[in-house]
This record gives structure tokens, C-alpha cells and sequence, in this order.
């Protein structure tokens, strides 16, 4: 047998696979200089004094030490990030589960909801945050407004430290919710309908068939879900910018926002970087947990 | 099918080569324009006529040579801005100047960021305005401009005030020259006709924080809910409500102290006065309540640079000289009514007279490319005609006491307070050159709104201060 490896591909072999790889070329230069050399970059500058200006300072793991030890708000920072993805990314998916399988019964204008429920995705974040920072105003938003025509004292949504991250999670969840949505109703349409021919002969119920046979059949959508909004939200910078920049009181003051303060406003572009690899490994640490402890529960259709 | 033929195999495998090819040359940097002189070739000034006061004239100069484009990133926008540049392009003196040159001048909205990011790009604007100066002269991303001030004619430390010169230096080397505007940043604005209808006398204001505090809950209007319709005066959206770059820090000034050594690096942030200061502007939140006050204040434009007294929602603001010709602008039926007086300042200092002359400076970014054609165009700020567009579009005035004192107040009421408190002042304060003003801002921000809240005490705020600051400037490499 002929041994494997470039040097041991006939000509026609080689010219095969250069043309293949002039081919996506293009793409590999695009993920070398975007995707590659900004990550190596980082790690670079995480383990420097670097504002973008001066030439980088080699102070080792200083950043990364300054994080847990000196710096007064990381750790608020933490919890917030941890509050607004432990609430918000629950709290999303079974509203969207729950819609999908109200949406994916036979209605009238089934169609028509369906839109209804998608549309706030596709609107763009920052016109979504604009619009709700006006609704959510307390001098001439409607929902304030409304409140001063009863005679109510206005409630301070977004100025509040009490109601501002509650305010956050629900305008992010509003937004956000359709798109989960449309996956759940994807995955509810493929459940095999011969396992609720099977589960009616055993005489369950309608409770009993969304329990033990529609749930189980969406976990795998359902653990995507999962993940994709445990990063997502770890990440999500827009709407807390746009809606309350990290205030009032820092109790909106989330891990996404304390890396741009850090990196653009305080120019500590080294202490951003060490701040994104630390974001990095408790995602990916979450993400193994989630995985590991889904193993129970995730039904997949090819495995025993 | 024979070997001179070309297949379709091919023919896709030359298309792929040739779009990989345009698509390399398309990312291949563009030739850079020769550069012009670097900073050691200041200006030449010819036949510079007498420099006189508020009336300089720009040097006849050797027009520097053509097809350059100056690029000019202004802080500022709207139409006003707008109105002003247009008059000072259309100025001889601006025309003489740029010769045979282009102007581009871009509103810079994306801010310190956008700012940030071209220069550490290696491609900066020669010039701009309206950003944290100091970040960038701290970090030698500023060209020295002494030789070009030895060089000119124009530009004469004599002609501005003391203060605002000094802001222009970094560790004794001019980065900066006061320009744009400049002036005063300190004093008590306020809507006579409302403070006379809450029944109180609006030629006898406040001079201390406990008088003014005083007038603050006679003129504050609630609804039948509780919720604030009108306040009366907050500390907290004044000019210089935390250490900034060209307007000062009101807290300071008011208490009469330095909050940072330039010599040392040092700071002066946890103290009895800092103290005093904390405990006292809380008051002002307190008596209404920290939520509604947030409340009041989440409107754009609201929260800061009176916009909120504009919109007739706010008696009284903290702000400087030129909110008197921005309200006769924008809002003349309340300019008609608006006084200005001192700065409050706490009880055991009743009588002290403060103010704060700050401003704006000129600056050219290194790696400009047009550093000579840009300090012209600094020389032309400084002309008289280009003085007058800036105070008639945008009542912008100049760190030039010659030129202050010879404009007409009478079109902008409450101006006249801060031009005669050129003379009367007793305590003159300016901005301090700190490397980390907007992290000191960002938790002196944080810290007083915990101690409005009573979820912290105003001592343990000012040493939280104190060791933020301490931490911050040692982290960022500027503690020596």
C-alpha cells in the first residue's frame, strides 16, 4: 500500500488539490489575517501594558492578576454577565418552546402569527434598544406616560438599579425570542407523528405525549439553544450600551462593557485582551459543563 | 480532447487565479502622498504685520505648495458648526492660508474611539478638535509645537490667559494651543423669571452650596404623583460635574483644591473636602430621590451642557460662559430672563470669588501630513474674522481676554457675569494634566451615585477613590 501524504500524490493529485486550494484561498487569507492573527495578537497583548499608542510593555500575567485582585469592578462586572445569561438565556427558551408549540398547532392566521412572533429579530439591535429607550422614557415614553395619565408614580425602568436589568433581560429576551423560536418550531414539525400514534395507543394524555415524547425529541434543539445563548449572551454588548451603558450604578455593568471601557475609553487594550481570554475559558468551561451534564437528558434518535 | 485546447477545468482554475490575484492587489495599501516637512521646519511667517490684543492678523506666509489636503476631524456638529466653518473658509485670511491646497473637514462622530483607532492606525487626521487632548499628548501622539509658536507672528502667549496656556503643556513641552473656544467654565445660570416666580429674588443668588440648596427646593415643581416636573439645580449635569480634559472639574474649583499633582503624580482625592463635597451635592439628589432624578435626566440631550434649562425643565445649571449664547440660539424666550453668578462654594469659604479658565487647544497628531499647512490653519483660528464666525454661529468665545472684552454681551444675557469675572475672580483654577482623567471621571461618577443612594459612605468613597485612582495610574505605566 502506497503511503499517504502530499509528497506521495501522483501529479494529477497535487495539480488537483493546488486548484482546490487556490480556491479557497481567498477564504483562508480571511480567516489567517481576521480570524488568526487577531487571536494570536490578543494573547499577546494580554500579557502587555499596550493603550494602542506607546510600544507594548512585556508585564507578564499582571492583567490577568489585576482582574481578580485590584480591579473594582470586574467582579460585579462577573456577577451581572452571570445574572443576565442565568436569567435571560432560561427565561428565553421556554418562552420561545412554549410559543413554537402554541404556534405549530392548527389555527386560524397561524401564518400571521407566526410573523408577528419573528419580526422583532429582524430588526436591528440598535434601532430595537433606540426604540425601547423611548417607550421605557420616563418623561415621554408611552408606558410612563400611561402611568402619569393614571396618576401612578412613573417607574424609572433603565435609571433604576432595581428595574434596569430586569428591563435589559426583557427588551434582549423580546428581541431575541423569535429567532429561537422558528428553530423549536422546525424541530416540533419533525417529530415523528407515528410516536404519538404509538403514545395515543398506550392511552396518554396531551400532557403526557408533550412530556415524554415532544420534550425528548427536541433536546438536541433544545441544548443548542442552550449554548448558542449562553455565548451569545456573554458576549451581548448592544442593547446594554445603547439602553443604560453599564448604569445605573454599575447595575447593568456587564463583562462585554467593562472590556470596551477598558479597551477604548481607558485605553488598557492588554488588560481587554487578558479580560476576552478570561470570558473565553468560563465559556468554554460552561459550555464542556452543559455538554457533560447534557449526556443524561438529550435524547438523540441514532443513539441506543 | 487535445492539449492546446482549453478545457473547462482550466478555464475555471485561470478565472479562480485571476480573482485571487485582483482580490490581493485590491488589499494592497495605497501609495502614500510624500510627506510634508516634519515638526522641525515650523511655519516660515513673513512680514508679520503687529500682533495687537484680541485683533491678530495671520502672517503673510509662503503658501505652502499645492495638492495637499488638510484634514480637519471636528468634535462638533450640527448646523451651527456648520454656519461657523463656513464663514471661516470663506475668510481671505483662511483662503491665503490653504493656497493652493484642499480643506476636508469631517464631524467626528465616532469620538475619542474613532480618533483612537486612526492614529494607532498610522493614518490621523493632521488635526482635530472636542477629544480628551490629554490622552493623546500623554502618549506622544502629538507633535511638539514650540518651534512653530517661536516661528509665528500669531500665536503669542501673551495674548491668551495664563491658565488656558498652560493646558496646552505636557511635562513642560507645548502639545497644544488654546483654540475653538475657550473662557471661562464656571458660573450659576439660571432663569430669572422662574426663580422670581417661586417667589424669590433673582438679583440675590446663591453663593454657597447651602444657599443654593435652599433655592434648589424652593424652585424643584412635583406632579400630583411625586414625580419632578421642574428642578431646580443639580450638581451632577454641570460643566465639569467630573475631571475633564478642557472644562476643569467644578468640584475642586468650588471647594478650593488641587485634586492631582502634575509634578508628582500624585492625588489629592481623599480628603475633607472631597468629603464635605460628597455629603453636600447629595442633598440635592436626595431631597427628590436618586431614581426620579435618573429618571428626570434620561433624555437625550437633558443630562448635560444645559440642555434640560433649555427645554425649560431646569431653573438653574452649573455651566460656563458659553451656555449664555447657546440659550439666546436655541432658546431665546428663556434667554431673555437668564442671569449668571458665582459658582456656589461651601459656607466656610463665603466670599471666595472662583473660576476656571480652561479650553479647547489645536493640536497636530504625528504622522499628520500636513503638519505646516495645519498650524496655518491654527493661525487662522486665531484672526479676528475667524473669532467672530465662531462667536456668531455658536456663541464660542476665545482664551483671549482682549477679544472677550470687546464683544457685545448684550445679545446673550448672563454673558456679562463671566467677562467681568475676569476682573473680580479671587481664586483662579484650570484643568490638570492627569494621564487617566476619563477612568477618574468614570469612578468618581460611579462612587457618588452609590453615596446619593446611601449604599456608601462619603468617606468610604473618597478612599475608594483615592486607591482606584493610585491603582489605575500605577497600572497604566504613568506612576513613577
Amino acid at each position: 500500500m502506497a503511503k499517504e501524504g502530499i509528497l506521495h500524490l501522483s501529479y494529477q493529485e497535487r495539480r488537483r488539490l493546488a486548484r482546490g486550494l487556490i480556491f479557497v484561498s481567498p477564504w483562508l487569507l480571511g480567516l489567517l489575517l481576521l480570524g488568526a492573527y487577531p487571536l494570536i495578537s490578543s494573547i499577546y497583548y494580554s500579557l502587555h501594558r499596550y493603550d494602542l499608542m506607546r510600544p507594548a510593555v512585556f508585564i507578564g500575567l499582571s492583567n490577568y492578576t489585576e482582574l481578580f485582585t485590584t480591579d473594582p469592578t470586574f467582579k460585579q462586572a462577573l456577577v451581572n454577565t452571570f445574572c443576565y445569561v442565568g436569567i435571560g438565556v432560561p427565561v428565553s427558551i421556554i418562552s420561545a418552546f412554549l410559543a413554537a408549540t402554541l404556534l405549530n398547532t392548527k389555527m386560524l392566521g397561524r401564518p400571521v402569527f407566526r410573523a408577528i412572533f419573528y419580526f422583532p429579530a429582524i430588526v436591528p439591535a440598535t434601532v430595537s434598544a433606540t426604540v425601547w429607550s423611548f417607550l421605557l422614557n420616563p418623561q415621554y415614553g408611552a408606558i410612563n406616560a400611561t402611568l402619569r395619565a393614571f396618576k401612578l408614580p412613573i417607574v424609572p425602568f433603565l435609571t433604576s438599579p432595581t428595574y434596569a436589568m430586569p428591563s435589559v433581560i426583557s427588551i434582549a429576551w423580546v428581541w431575541g425570542c423569535g429567532y429561537t423560536m422558528v428553530l423549536f418550531l422546525a424541530t416540533l414539525q419533525d417529530v415523528p407523528r407515528e410516536l404519538y400514534e404509538a403514545a395515543t395507543v398506550d392511552g396518554a394524555g396531551a400532557w403526557h405525549k408533550y412530556w415524554n415524547v415532544t420534550i425528548p425529541m427536541c433536546t438536541p434543539v433544545i441544548l443548542f439553544n442552550l449554548v448558542t445563548g449562553l455565548i451569545y449572551g456573554f458576549q451581548d454588548f448592544t442593547f446594554l450600551r445603547l439602553l443604560t451603558n453599564g448604569g445605573p450604578g454599575n447595575a447593568t455593568e456587564v463583562f462585554s462593557l467593562e472590556l470596551f471601557k477598558n479597551a477604548f475609553e481607558y485605553l488598557r487594550m492588554g488588560k481587554a485582551c487578558a479580560m476576552a481570554w478570561v470570558m473565553f475559558i468560563i465559556v468554554v468551561i460552561l459550555t464542556v459543563l452543559l455538554f457533560k451534564s447534557s449526556a443524561r437528558v438529550v435524547y438523540y434518535a441514532d443513539t441506543n | 480532447m487535445s492539449e492546446k485546447q482549453l478545457s473547462r477545468r482550466k478555464f475555471l482554475s485561470l478565472c479562480g487565479l485571476a480573482a485571487t490575484g485582483a482580490a490581493l492587489a485590491a488589499c494592497a495599501p495605497s501609495p502614500q502622498p510624500t510627506a510634508a516637512a516634519t515638526e522641525a521646519a515650523p511655519a516660515a511667517t513673513t512680514e508679520a504685520t503687529a500682533v495687537v490684543a484680541a485683533t491678530p492678523t495671520v502672517a503673510a506666509a509662503v503658501a505652502p505648495k499645492g495638492g495637499a489636503t488638510l484634514r480637519y476631524w471636528d468634535g462638533w456638529s450640527g448646523a451651527a458648526e456648520t454656519n461657523a466653518w463656513d464663514a471661516i473658509t470663506a475668510t481671505d485670511e483662511f483662503k491665503e492660508a490653504l493656497g493652493d491646497n484642499q480643506f476636508e473637514r469631517k464631524e467626528n462622530s465616532g469620538g475619542d474611539e474613532a480618533l483612537t483607532t486612526a492614529v494607532a492606525g498610522g493614518d490621523p487626521p493632521d488635526t482635530a478638535s472636542n477629544f480628551q487632548y490629554l490622552d493623546f499628548m500623554a502618549r506622544s501622539m502629538c507633535l511638539p509645537l514650540q518651534d512653530y509658536v517661536n516661528a509665528s507672528s500669531v500665536v503669542k502667549q501673551a495674548d491668551f490667559f495664563e491658565e488656558s496656556w498652560k493646558e496646552g503643556f505636557y511635562k513642560g513641552t507645548q502639545f497644544g494651543i488654546p483654540c475653538y473656544e475657550g473662557f471661562f467654565a464656571f458660573g450659576l445660570f439660571y432663569n430669572g423669571a422662574l426663580v422670581e416666580k417661586a417667589g424669590l429674588d433673582p438679583d440675590k443668588p446663591p453663593v454657597t452650596w447651602s444657599e443654593a440648596l435652599d433655592w434648589c427646593k424652593k424652585l424643584t415643581v412635583f406632579d400630583s404623583a411625586g414625580n419632578p416636573t421642574t428642578i431646580g439645580l443639580s450638581p451632577y449635569t454641570t460643566e465639569g460635574a467630573g475631571p475633564w480634559t478642557s472644562d476643569g472639574w467644578m468640584v475642586p474649583t468650588s471647594w478650593g483644591w488641587d485634586w492631582f499633582d502634575e509634578t508628582t503624580g500624585k492625588f489629592d482625592l481623599n480628603n475633607d473636602k472631597m468629603i464635605d463635597s460628597l455629603n453636600t451635592l447629595k442633598q440635592f439628589v436626595q431631597f427628590i430621590g436618586p431614581d426620579k432624578v435618573a429618571a428626570f435626566y434620561n433624555v437625550s440631550g437633558h443630562d448635560s451642557w444645559g440642555g434640560a434649562m433649555a427645554a425649560g425643565i431646569e431653573v438653574a445649571s452649573i455651566q460656563g460662559y458659553w451656555i449664555a449664547g447657546m440659550m439666546a440660539a436655541t432658546a431665546p424666550d428663556i434667554s431673555k430672563n437668564c442671569k449668571a453668578s458665582w459658582l456656589p462654594v461651601p459656607d466656610s469659604r463665603k466670599g471666595v470669588r472662583v473660576q476656571g479658565q480652561r479650553g479647547h487647544l489645536f493640536t497636530i497628531f504625528k504622522g499628520a501630513q500636513n503638519p505646516d499647512l495645519a498650524f496655518k490653519l491654527c493661525e487662522v483660528l486665531q484672526s479676528k474674522p475667524a473669532l467672530d464666525a465662531y462667536f456668531k454661529a455658536e456663541g464660542f468665545l476665545p482664551s483671549r481676554p482682549a477679544y472677550v472684552t470687546s464683544v457685545d454681551t448684550s445679545a446673550a444675557p448672563g454673558l456679562d457675569f463671566y467677562v467681568q469675572s475676569i476682573k473680580d475672580t479671587t481664586e483662579w483654577h484650570r484643568p490638570l494634566a492627569c494621564e487617566i482623567t476619563t477612568y477618574v471621571y468614570d469612578q468618581y461618577t460611579a462612587l457618588y451615585d452609590q453615596v446619593n443612594r446611601g449604599t456608601m459612605d462619603a468617606k468610604e468613597a473618597a478612599a475608594e477613590l483615592q486607591k482606584r485612582c493610585e491603582t489605575e495610574y500605577k497600572n497604566q505605566g504613568f506612576a513613577s
